[in-house]
């Protein structure tokens, strides 16, 4: 005997796990005429998604296009800029990192994983566009925000990356400590400020991207971050929120790695090619247009949408990173703010 | 289906209150943040549910789980199978030991069996050191995402399939054997049959929680877009970069397929209990 409705429940389960199956190798069936284009996989912090999924990667494939006729697939993942580093660390093949801030170039040196600070042979010494740190409050500015100063008051609800696996939170804690020892010339009053800031920090989220994902859905009257950040929410009329100038901040500076270990021999000029285009004007215009301001000064003028900052910095002043990172953020943000803010 | 049961069932006024009580705690803890993905999915209107779910990165990201998902299940049903047949038939020393260890990804959190991978295949692991040099890399590629899920899924087959291996009569096999059968044709023809719901069940469960996975995966899979991203990575990589419409497409992708899964599971268990005659 046939039981007829076992056998078509049966029919639809294998129907429908055959379909499940079928849809997802459809891709790699053979016959899908897929011929396999080169790739280029880059890792990248977390602000530059959209400049490089949306404008800078598919300039590249035109551009490659016209010169070889070849097809080129960019693979790539954005992240907090030390989550990113660790993962390079610890193996994931990016063959271009782009990072937050050189001081996470040299822990790949560190580990290993480039030979040397070789970035500095690129143009610009790896450079690739700068932003200011600025502060974002609420529309309205309903707590009076005019500089960093004034989040030490009580009863700031500060959004701040961490600074664990943000670049920009390393960035943002120069520019919290720099801003005020530059205008008093006086280490125990930006200590204070830090200090003052640092204990108004009510969230601390794994990337500066992650941190605006939070100040946006409602956490938060102060958001610490890069101008462009906002600049570019701010072109998409997503903005909801005012931009605090700061009277001195930091220009954060991004800084390309190319990973040599990681590239084919058959990719290099690739790989090259991409890097080079990364500098071209048409690239660095497209930077400027998603908000990042240009290592080129004359593509930054009359910019309605950068800011004026009366006495920006950058971490050159402050004796490079490398010692900003022992005297600063070492020596000061982590063995004593945060442990005098851990002790309340 | 049930109606040669007759069930009691009390349809007094006294059970409004206690039900309206249970649904009142269940709704905002369970119902409604499930609503809140589908509602959310509808509130760009379909057209943009479609755009977000073509994206090449999302398409990607569902095919890659959905293969994950089933390699993990062919896998470990097999594995798992195997394991509560052996961990069931024999008597040996260290069985009970061993029990524990089969059964030990259930009460690890899936974190640390991320991190413990990555400390035994990573460049800088146990067996990494040795490997990397050569070119075998797992960690970062398809492999070591396949590798965190048999790993996290490993006692789901065996919990599905020893019970019912425990609770067959050793009658039925040593029948069998009088009959001339060898083991593999016990296996095949009295074994495998019983188990069918068992197989069925733990293959589902697996597959489904292969699917959901995400401890493990993100710290295995280098959350590489059109390369190593599954589903769950795909939504928390979106929803941290704030495009919430996109994380939730896949979301709501994801909760239905494992719904559909969890009734079939649920109408297939109900059957295999009520045929037994």
């Amino acid at each position: 005997m046939i039981n007829w409705r076992l056998l078509s429940r049966q029919v639809v389960l294998y129907l429908a796990v055959g379909g499940l199956a079928l849809y997802a190798v459809w891709p790699w069936l053979p016959g899908a005429n897929r011929a396999q284009p080169r790739t280029i996989v880059v890792y990248g912090f977390s602000i530059l998604g959209e400049v490089m999924n949306d404008g800078v990667f598919p300039a590249f494939q035109e551009h490659w296009k016209a010169r070889t006729g070849e097809d080129v697939e960019f693979i790539s993942s954005f992240g907090g800029s030390g989550t990113v580093t660790n993962q390079i660390i610890l193996g994931v093949p990016a063959e271009v990192a782009i990072l937050s801030l050189e001081l996470d170039a040299l822990r790949l040196v560190e580990s290993g994983r480039v030979d040397g600070s070789t970035w500095r042979e690129l143009p610009h010494g790896g450079i690739l566009n700068r932003t200011p740190f600025i502060i974002l409050v609420r529309p309205g500015n309903p707590r009076q925000i005019t500089d960093f100063a004034d989040l030490t008051q009580p009863g700031v609800g500060i959004i701040h990356p961490d600074p664990l696996t943000s670049g920009g939170a390393q960035w943002a804690i120069l520019a919290e400590y720099g801003s005020e020892l530059r205008e008093t010339g006086d280490p125990a009053r930006a200590y204070e400020q830090l200090l003052g800031i640092w204990q108004n920090v009510t969230s601390q989220a794994s990337s500066a991207r992650a941190a605006r994902t939070q100040f946006q859905s409602g956490f938060g009257d102060v958001l610490i971050t890069y101008e462009q950040e906002v600049t570019y929410d701010m072109l998409r009329g997503q903005l909801e929120g005012e931009i605090v100038y700061p009277k001195s901040t930091i220009l954060s500076e991004h800084v390309v790695v190319v990973i040599d270990d990681n590239i084919p021999r058959a990719d290099r000029e690739l790989i090259d090619a991409f890097v080079d285009f990364l500098w071209s004007e048409e690239a660095q215009r497209i930077f400027v247009e998603y908000g990042f301001r240009s290592v080129d000064e004359t593509l930054n003028v009359d910019v309605p949408y950068f800011g004026v900052i009366d006495d920006p910095f950058t971490v050159a002043d402050m004796g490079g990173w490398p010692e900003a990172k022992r005297e600063i953020i070492d020596a000061i943000w982590k063995d004593r703010v945060l442990q005098e803010v851990g002790n309340e | 289906m049930n109606d040669s049961l007759p069930r009691v069932r009390r349809r007094s006024a006294g059970s409004v209150l206690p039900v309206s009580l249970l649904l009142l705690v269940l709704l905002p803890l369970l119902l409604m943040p499930l609503a809140a993905i589908y509602i959310f999915a509808g509130s760009s209107g379909l057209a943009g549910f479609w755009e977000a779910l073509r994206q090449p990165d999302a398409q990607f990201a569902l095919r890659f789980s959905v293969l994950i998902a089933f390699a993990t299940a062919i896998i470990n049903g097999v594995l798992g199978t195997f394991a509560a047949y052996v961990l069931s038939k024999y008597r040996f020393r260290g069985r009970e030991a061993l029990l524990v260890i089969v059964n030990l990804p259930v009460a690890i959190p899936t974190v640390v069996v991320g991190t413990s991978l990555l400390l035994l295949w990573g460049p800088i692991g146990l067996l990494g050191r040795v490997l990397d040099p050569l070119g075998i890399q797992p960690m970062f590629m398809p492999a070591g995402v396949l590798l965190a899920h048999l790993f996290v899924t490993f006692p789901y087959m065996l919990g599905a399939v020893k019970p019912v291996l425990d609770e067959l009569e050793v009658t039925y096999e040593e029948a069998a054997y009088t009959i001339g059968a060898n083991r593999w044709q016990t296996f095949r023809f009295v074994i495998l049959p019983a188990l069918r719901g068992g197989l069925f069940a733990g293959t589902l469960l697996t597959f489904a929680h292969s699917l959901g996975e995400f401890g493990a995966t993100v710290l295995v899979s280098g959350n590489l877009r059109l390369r190593t991203q599954t589903a769950p990575l795909y939504i928390f990589a979106q929803f941290e970069a704030g495009n919430i419409e996109t994380a939730n497409a896949v979301a709501a992708v994801l909760a239905t397929l494992s719904f559909v899964l969890f009734l079939i599971l649920q109408r297939f268990t109900q059957r295999v209990v009520e045929r037994p005659s």
